[in-house]
């Protein structure tokens, strides 16, 4: 069954404006997001198709409501939890 | 989950709290972490391609070695797919008299990020990856893109390991120019299609 | 493992609904493409995001005209498709066209 990612000729979607001198990352969050998710697939705690996987299957009400790296922290905490590296009371923080 | 209304601040310190967490644990480290995002920002600029485009619209044989395998013609201008997660193949599309390329990843946002750096927020947009495949003639116009109606559209979906990018046609007028100067010409949008260069 | 396909040749791609992650985009499926090239080998994601074994497998750039795809339109579109996403398009399917 598709997934809400696999948007090719799918109509709909407001348009997205061009950002002028847009910068790498919009927020230090974001590049550390980036960077975190590249040392835990080097290390192997998972790989980069768990990674996309992760993100597909986001409810498409949240996937789409997510920017894109919050899409990206939302996979990495699910699979550090799948995989039992974190629990989900310390992903929340509690 | 998305926070609306303060999202970034509650966002930051969940993610700082969760790379707190690892660290704990030794799976990262923030030191080498901020190295690696330095480096890898450092290395990683559309200014990369823009190189590449100049050089190969001087050089023929230069253009020739692009377009047969990118990956082992950009370490002559010093410059790799590597330093990543692992390398990825490059592959370099030329723009002709009668084809028009433009790159996209429908299904995520896969880009060149090893030569390019991150790509633009559009790219990785909804209102991109769902509408280029479909109707390119019209996104490439309302990026300011207007084609001849002889010239065919060749739209790349990167859906496995390869990165794409656009070898824009050299402008005319141009002759006579350096190879400095012919690269300050090359647009990010022109490395992605949505530019004529 | 020697490459099925070569470049020219016609294909059709799977009409296969998975549950499962997958690099074969829903426009693309069902469709008569032909092969530009081989990119490489590379394991199938559709195994690996189920951290299933993966051998590496031949990823071809496969060209469409998007009037196969959309039904419309002179454009063309060309994806990076995995060797068990394709089977070869046979005579008897394009005779009639």
């Amino acid at each position: 069954m598709s997934r809400i990612n696999d948007v090719g000729g799918m109509e709909g979607f407001p348009l997205a404006g061009q950002e002028l001198n847009e910068p790498p990352f919009h927020a230090d969050w974001e590049a550390h997001v980036f960077a975190m998710n590249a040392a835990l697939i080097q290390r192997g705690c998972y790989n980069l198709d768990e990674f996309r996987d992760a993100i597909e299957r986001m409810p498409p009400q949240e996937y789409l409501a997510a920017s894109y790296y919050e899409r990206w922290f939302h996979a990495i905490t699910a699979l550090l939890v799948d995989k039992g590296v974190l629990t989900v009371q310390e992903v929340s923080g509690d | 989950m998305s926070d609306h209304g303060g999202p970034a601040h509650g966002l930051a310190a969940r993610v700082r709290h969760v790379e707190a967490l690892l660290e704990q644990r030794g799976l990262v480290d923030a030191t080498e972490l901020d190295r690696a995002l330095a480096a890898f920002l450092a290395r990683a600029s559309p200014a990369n391609g823009a190189r590449v485009v100049a050089r190969a619209w001087l050089d023929e044989g230069f253009r020739a070695r692009l377009l047969a395998d990118a990956n082992a013609a950009l370490p002559e201008l010093g410059l790799s797919m590597g330093g990543g997660i692992q390398e990825q193949r490059l592959k370099v599309v030329a723009n002709t008299e009668t084809t028009h390329n433009v790159v996209v990843c429908t299904l995520c946002s896969c880009y060149p990020i090893a030569l390019l750096g991150p790509s633009p927020t559009w790219y990785k947009s909804e209102s991109y990856r769902s509408r280029v495949v479909r109707d390119p003639r019209g996104v490439l116009l309302e990026f300011g893109c207007t084609l001849s109606p002889d010239v065919e559209i060749s739209v790349w979906d990167a859906t496995a390991e390869s990165r794409y990018m656009v070898l824009p046609r050299r402008p005319a007028g141009t002759l006579g120019h350096s190879e400095a100067e012919l690269a300050a010409l090359v647009t990010r949008n022109g490395l992605i299609g949505v530019a004529a260069v | 493992m020697t490459e099925r396909f070569r470049p020219g040749d016609r294909v059709l791609t799977s009409r296969a609904d998975p549950v499962h992650h997958t690099r074969l985009p829903r426009y693309a499926r069902g469709a008569a493409g032909t092969v530009v090239e081989l990119e490489g080998r590379y394991p199938l994601p559709d195994d690996r995001s189920r951290a299933l074994p993966a051998e590496p497998q031949p990823v071809y750039a496969v060209q469409f005209p998007a009037v196969e795809l959309f039904g419309a339109d002179d454009h063309q579109v060309t994806l990076a498709l995995w060797e068990s996403y394709l089977r070869p398009l046979s005579e008897e399917a394009t005779r009639g066209e």
